[in-house]
């Protein structure tokens, strides 16, 4: 079951590397909860509605990836959603390779969602106008992450997504973006972002 | 397009004031240098005296970061034209070659530098970046390594940073992050103990009360520890906790 994006969690994953294009970030998808019984058909997609920032900087530290998955996966349970994937956007420009980081979180949420997915940010085509996709989408087959082809099909909505996405960029909406680092400097930071999630639906 | 002093009804005493504050906090929030330090230099640059020079070289750096070459050349011209022979000017100019991912002719300005200085420290580092830019990260690890001789691993460099500033917590923060990460039982209550001392030194980070939860918590549960050890680490979690909820209450 392959995953889609909606223009909230595809805007808010650029917004949180166009915030540190020094750094390396990541972040978790999530998607709706669905009931067990309706996942028989196998071509549908997984959507996933949101995504919550997580670090910039060092990715790889234990404890604190440890606690945000904990309070994120709480948080999923009070709203019905489920940690669908992960994605990362690498420190340098030309680096679009999940590293073990990214695999070690991704084994992770598969134990508790199957179809779990690595996102990777391409940023070396990141651009205000974003007028393509930049993302690359990974797929665990047979022990190895594999790369899925990225059409407009990934996206609930791509016009949506590349209008909103563009923007934000323009109007610096990175600057208002948390992450968990930046909860965790300060704790009336909240990493759900309802102020850039209300940006995005005046913008529908 | 408003000047950042109409859109936030600045002088330029403020304006000098702010990057100050940036340079002595280290921020690399590039793109408000570039705002702020563009108009400042452009209108002010008679009334900064000597402040000038250290302000070219912050903008220049933040300019950049933001792909403005026309603003780092101006500001490289300036400091090149007051300070003709200075390694410092030169690792400006270096930089810049590296922003314009032309590596080789930037390695060969830091090796001149080296060449007639050999402890300076700011064109290793730089050659070390050139290393990881490239994604040569074994050669960089060896050339950081050489650079660090007397260093070694990650966690030996942070001991050495606690050990030279004993008062800054975020340094024992991050020790224990790396003790954690690490692994191992004896790791774990290192960890602890860590994040218990950088707790002492800044009651306010929320890291360490994080930290200090989750080491002592997966410590008792650990089958490997005794009655009295699991019973210790189970009281400092719960005090963690108990924290961690009131931090949570009055945010």
């Amino acid at each position: 079951m392959p995953i889609q994006l909606t223009s909230q969690a595809y805007c808010k994953m650029l917004l949180h590397a166009a915030k540190y294009p020094h750094c390396a970030v990541n972040g978790l998808l999530v998607a709706e909860k669905t009931k067990e019984k309706k996942r028989d058909s196998h071509s549908e997609p997984v959507l996933c509605v949101d995504c919550v920032p997580l670090f910039h900087g060092t990715l790889a530290l234990a404890p604190m990836l440890e606690v945000a998955l904990t309070l994120i996966d709480t948080w999923c349970k009070e709203n019905n959603y489920v940690i669908a994937g992960y994605y990362q956007a690498n420190e340098r420009t030309k680096d679009s390779r999940p590293n073990q980081v990214a695999e070690k979180v991704a084994a992770r949420i598969s134990e508790n969602f199957s179809e779990a997915a690595i996102v990777m940010v391409d940023n070396s085509r990141l651009t205000i106008s974003c007028f393509e996709p930049i993302v690359l989408i990974y797929d665990h087959h047979e022990n190895k992450w594999k790369s899925r082809e990225v059409t407009p099909d990934c996206f609930e909505d791509w016009s949506e997504a590349q209008k909103i996405t563009s923007a934000l960029l323009d109007g610096r909406s990175y600057e208002n973006l948390i992450d968990f680092d930046n909860h965790l400097d300060d704790l009336r930071n909240d990493w759900t972002n309802p102020v850039i999630n209300k940006s995005v639906l005046d913008l529908c | 397009m408003a000047s950042v002093s109409e859109m936030y009804d600045v002088g330029w005493e403020e304006m000098r004031d702010k990057l100050r504050k940036w340079r002595e906090d280290n921020c690399r929030n590039s793109e408000q240098i570039v705002d702020v330090g563009e108009e400042l230099i452009g209108e002010h640059a008679s009334k900064l005296g000597d402040d000038v020079w250290i302000i070219y070289e912050q903008v220049m750096i933040a300019a950049l970061d933001c792909s403005r070459d026309d603003l780092a050349l101006t500001c490289l011209q300036e400091l090149r034209k007051q300070f003709p022979d200075s390694h410092r000017v030169k690792r400006l100019s270096g930089m810049r070659l590296e922003a314009l991912e032309r590596y080789d002719e930037a390695s060969k300005h830091y090796d001149a530098i080296l060449q007639d200085d050999p402890t300076n420290t700011a064109a290793r580092k730089r050659k070390i970046s050139i290393l990881k830019a490239q994604g040569k990260s074994t050669e960089a690890i060896r050339e950081l390594n050489e650079y660090l001789e007397h260093y070694g691993k990650a966690a030996f460099c942070l001991e050495e940073l606690m050990m030279t500033n004993p008062h800054n917590h975020l340094y024992c923060e991050q020790y224990a992050e790396v003790k954690y990460t690490q692994g191992g039982l004896e790791n774990l209550e290192l960890s602890r103990k860590y994040f218990a001392q950088a707790l002492r030194l800044n009651n306010r980070n929320m890291r360490a009360l994080f930290g200090l939860y989750m080491s002592a918590s997966h410590i008792a549960a650990s089958p490997k520890v005794s009655a009295k050890v699991k019973k210790d680490n189970m009281k400092y979690a719960a005090w963690a906790a108990a924290q961690i909820n009131r931090a949570y209450k009055v945010s």
